[in-house]
């Protein structure tokens, strides 16, 4: 109750009057003091977009939402609002970027869910020749026998036609899986192989898909912003957020194993610790979550 | 502990009922107990265990438990069939080709002992879907019919979109009340 008091009187009053008092004192605007001083990373970004998203001035507010090829013209409106000289490339350059990482990061956003809404279709060639793709790079040594195949159970699909497992994540889960498997052969190799444990054993793909929802669900509600912020200093990207899939699939194998669970019936009581871990992990703003060095292919 | 409080005590442990939903791998069992629950339908992957979510409905807590379809899964069914109340088969409409599979673990579960008591219910689920065979065509399949060990209902539905669940559910929990309080 009086955390909520405060918060309205913080963000309706007071923000106002302790901003007024701080230009004063330093002679500086909020985000020149931000942009000016921080270094770069998430702890500036965050802060950068907390100010922008509470601004009172419209071109402020909409700075969060600019398109990348409206990034120039947007610092410099900003720049006028606020009465900065233009010749502050300093400045320039360090909102330039965090505007870039901030409306990047809703973009992002947009594209993985227009991937996720893209429902595995078996008419479709290109989705084919990705299912088949990911057989052959976990399995190169085993031919698949037919499209319809109990096979498919080996990598951790439930039956005989995986089309039906990619349901709620749609063609997101099956790029997710195919990237991991493609740029972390190894890994995936081995982890599928650990996978297949005779008492800690479980579904490979199936988890693969899971752990796509565990990402997705991150991203969607701002989670992975502080990550995200850190890892790129600019547009994040779509291999970025396959990346962490495969930071997931990877550190969720470790999890696992080390935590012995009785059986494949208490999955769902893992993977909720698991999510809580990651979550815990995502709240420090040094956060960088990626894979220990691997070998690529 | 006063006579009067075990009595009521007594009185809420009567209104908590055990639901299990079994069927075949995507059936739309957790997508029916999202739906249930208020929860978004959208974004629901393969379950590996179960689910349990706890829902109130006409001053009934219900105890749901949703668990994995796919085959590696049914062993561990009978983990869960202790004092169930009442069963809910789920069974997709438009996978004909599973059909005469999704019969034959159906007749399983009805022999289970355990399971005796259980009223059952069966969603012809994905009647939004335009390949579904109709609620008619489930009943003929899974010789619905011939079933004299248990009570049953079946109901077309749509998990997906919410349509029919209740009058399905509705009958479940009559079906338990007459058999658990007669006099009620």
């Amino acid at each position: 109750m009086w955390a909520h008091v405060w918060g309205f009187l913080y963000s309706n009053y007071f923000r106002f009057w302790l901003k007024w008092v701080l230009r004063l004192l330093t002679g500086k605007c909020e985000l020149q003091r931000l942009l000016g001083g921080a270094e770069a990373g998430a702890r500036r970004t965050l802060s950068v977009e907390h100010s922008l998203e509470s601004s009172k001035n419209k071109v402020l507010r909409n700075a969060v939402h600019v398109e990348e090829a409206e990034v120039e013209k947007c610092v410099r409106d900003v720049m006028k609002e606020k009465k900065i000289g233009q010749k502050d490339t300093r400045f320039k350059t360090n909102l330039r970027i965090s505007l870039l990482q901030i409306s990047g990061y809703k973009k992002l956003y947009l594209d993985v869910e227009n991937l996720r809404k893209v429902p595995y279709d078996s008419e479709n060639e290109e989705h084919e020749e990705q299912l088949i793709e990911l057989w052959h790079l976990l399995m190169p040594h085993e031919n698949l026998k037919a499209r319809i195949s109990k096979q498919w159970c080996d990598i951790g699909f439930q039956g005989d036609d995986p089309k039906t497992d990619f349901r709620g994540m749609g063609l997101l889960g099956l790029v997710n899986l195919v990237y991991f498997s493609k740029h972390y052969t190894n890994e995936a190799r081995q982890i599928l192989s650990r996978s297949n444990h005779p008492k800690l054993g479980y579904s490979y793909a199936i988890v693969g898909i899971n752990l796509t929802e565990m990402a997705y669900s991150l991203l969607k509600n701002g989670a992975l912003k502080g990550h995200l912020y850190n890892m790129v200093s600019g547009l994040p990207q779509m291999e970025h957020f396959h990346q962490f899939y495969c930071y997931l699939v990877y550190e969720f194998d470790k999890f696992w194993f080390e935590e012995e669970p009785e059986s494949i019936m208490h999955f769902n009581q893992y993977r909720e610790k698991f999510h809580e871990k990651i979550k815990g992990l995502l709240l420090d703003h040094n956060v960088l979550l990626t894979l220990p060095d691997t070998k690529k292919p | 502990m006063g006579l009067l409080t075990i009595l009521k005590k007594m009185r809420e442990k009567e209104r908590e009922l055990r639901l299990l939903v079994l069927g075949l791998d995507n059936a739309g069992k957790t997508t029916l107990l999202k739906r249930l629950n208020g929860e978004d339908v959208g974004g629901t992957s393969p379950t590996l265990g179960f689910n349990i979510k706890t829902l109130e409905h006409r001053g009934f807590q219900l105890h749901v438990w949703d668990v994995g379809g796919q085959s590696s899964l049914r062993s561990y069914w009978r983990n869960y069939f202790e004092s169930t109340d009442g069963l809910v088969w789920v069974v997709d409409s438009s996978d004909h080709e599973r059909l005469r599979l999704c019969a034959r673990e159906l007749r399983a579960l009805l022999r289970e002992e355990r399971l005796a008591g259980a009223s059952l219910l069966v969603f012809a689920n994905k009647q939004d879907l335009p390949g579904a065979l109709p609620a008619a065509d489930i009943r003929q399949a899974l010789e619905l019919d011939s079933i004299r060990s248990h009570r049953w209902r079946l109901q077309g539905c749509s998990a997906f979109t919410g349509r029919d669940l209740l009058p399905g559910l509705d009958w479940l929990l009559d079906d338990i009340g007459a058999r658990l309080c007669p006099i009620d």
